[in-house]
């Protein structure tokens, strides 16, 4: 069975296309992907994002519950602060990434689409087996998430709030009225973009709020964003998506996330964390430009010298560089800055740079 | 917006067209095929010279998100290709029906073109 976002309708007379993602029906594209993406990164755009989940954590040892089960530490993250972060099996390789919020005395955690359930069972049934007191509870169909992004987000949602987005600071998170409707607001994004993301409960009081953020923006160009844009602004970024990038079983320190790993803590997985760690020899998730015509897609494989290295999770053309751009897993010999790989396309080579990422440079726009 | 299509063109229901001119037959994608397509961001087009049977894979024609093989609604030689949609291909969203052609092919046999829809026909499927 397909869900619809509770906006499905608005999307339809904005002439949106729809898309089948991790079971929900989505917006791919409103004007079309390109024009779409290219606003985001010049003004604003506004994406209804309710695909994601959203699970609360409540009950006196919620935070230890979190600490436990992902490579945070959730009692170095202060109130109304937001982290990103993973939950891991215990041979080490991600179920998801995820952000939580620590919002008072309870902690509300954005798992990916479809995977509201899996993670709340997880969260529950170790909860148990460690003998945590908290609960987790899937409240994903009584929220509606929307993702203001770009230069002039900020602008825009503050037309609309009493309240100071400036005191909002990077991966802030709180309690705040937007136009006469409460909801929580972070500092946060896939986009790469100056950017918030609202959680908007009951989910009918988004339908209006989605509107009037529409007509605030006005004056910038804001335009809705589909899932299409979404997806090329993130891999310009070099952003994961977990769909791909976790893809058959990828621990962490393959998918090169570990920043966000606190080793000063206990948690699920991190033994063999430190075991691979101690290997090695791991392939790493590496960023990649085309240096020739070609579009990489996922799938496709990585060549050096005629031998396969790798293969790619994440491609497709940069609305911004006009070239393909791709993500994959290569061996650690190969990934060398701007080291020349082959992606294979239809049987042809296609040569790629390594890059670090960003893909795309923060002052992109300044250079064009 | 209503997709456009042309009354003397012939068409396939995988949204090619094609234009008989003498013993060459132009053949592009239908404007239709590049509406629903958008954004219309990479071309694979085949070798000059190349043999092509009707229903082979000619080109591939890619957008943002995703790619589509285009297969040859004749049979015949490959006479000549747009190679400027190397360069520009959103010449096919821009001009599907004119400069946006994508290939020309020197027909073996004229009489599979029977086999292909008219302008109506073509309207009923989309």
């Amino acid at each position: 069975m397909v869900e619809k976002s509770h906006l499905n309708e608005i999307h339809k007379k904005l002439g949106a296309r729809f898309t089948e993602f991790a079971g929900f029906e989505m917006p791919i594209q409103f004007s079309s992907i390109k024009d779409e993406h290219l606003t985001v990164r010049k003004s604003v755009g506004l994406f209804d994002v309710s695909h994601m989940s959203n699970v609360w954590i409540t009950g006196e040892d919620a935070e230890k519950l979190i600490s436990l089960t992902t490579v945070e530490d959730a009692s170095k993250i202060s109130d109304k602060k937001s982290q990103y972060t993973a939950i891991l099996r215990e041979d080490g390789t991600v179920i998801d990434d995820t952000i939580f919020m620590h919002l008072g005395e309870k902690f509300m955690m954005i798992p990916n689409a479809g995977m509201s359930e899996t993670v709340t069972k997880w969260l529950n049934e170790k909860a148990e087996e460690y003998n945590v007191c908290a609960t987790t509870e899937n409240v994903s169909k009584d929220f509606v998430i929307l993702a203001i992004q770009g230069p002039k987000s900020r602008e825009t949602l503050q037309k609309l709030t009493d309240t100071d987005l400036k005191t909002v600071g990077f991966f802030g998170c709180q309690y705040i009225d937007i136009a006469g409707v409460n909801c929580i607001i972070s500092h946060t994004g896939y986009t790469g973009e100056l950017g918030f993301e609202l959680n908007i409960t009951p989910p009918k009081k988004a339908e209006d709020l989605f509107l009037k953020i529409l007509d605030a923006g006005k004056e910038f160009g804001i335009k809705p964003i589909g899932l299409g844009a979404r997806d090329t602004l993130r891999l310009e970024k070099g952003f994961i998506l977990a769909g791909n990038e976790f893809k058959g079983g990828r621990t962490p320190l393959e998918a090169v996330m570990s920043w966000t790993i606190n080793w000063d803590h206990d948690f699920i997985g991190k033994d063999a964390l430190l075991k691979q760690k101690e290997k090695g020899d791991y392939q790493r998730l590496t960023s990649m430009i085309c240096t020739e015509k070609g579009i990489p897609r996922p799938g496709c494989e990585i060549h050096k010298d005629g031998k396969k290295v790798g293969i790619v999770t994440s491609g497709t053309m940069s609305p911004c560089l006009n070239t393909g751009i791709a993500m994959g897993y290569v061996h650690p010999d190969y990934r060398e800055k701007e080291f020349i790989l082959d992606i294979i396309i239809r049987d042809k080579p296609v040569k790629a740079k390594v890059v670090r990422p960003p893909i795309v440079p923060k002052d992109w726009i300044s250079q064009i | 917006m209503v997709d456009e299509v042309r009354d003397d063109l012939k068409y396939t229901d995988s949204h090619e067209w094609l234009r008989l001119e003498g013993k060459v037959a132009k053949v592009g994608i239908t404007d239709h095929a590049q509406s629903q397509l958008t954004d219309i961001v990479f071309v694979e087009l085949p070798e000059v010279g190349k043999e092509v049977k009707k229903g082979d894979e000619l080109c591939v024609v890619e957008s943002v998100k995703s790619v589509s093989e285009l297969y040859a609604p004749i049979s015949g030689k490959i006479a000549n290709v747009n190679k400027s949609l190397e360069e520009t291909p959103e010449t096919i969203n821009e001009s599907p029906y004119d400069k946006g052609w994508l290939v020309e092919i020197e027909v073996t046999n004229k009489s599979e073109i029977d086999g292909l829809l008219d302008a109506n026909s073509y309207k009923k499927i989309i």
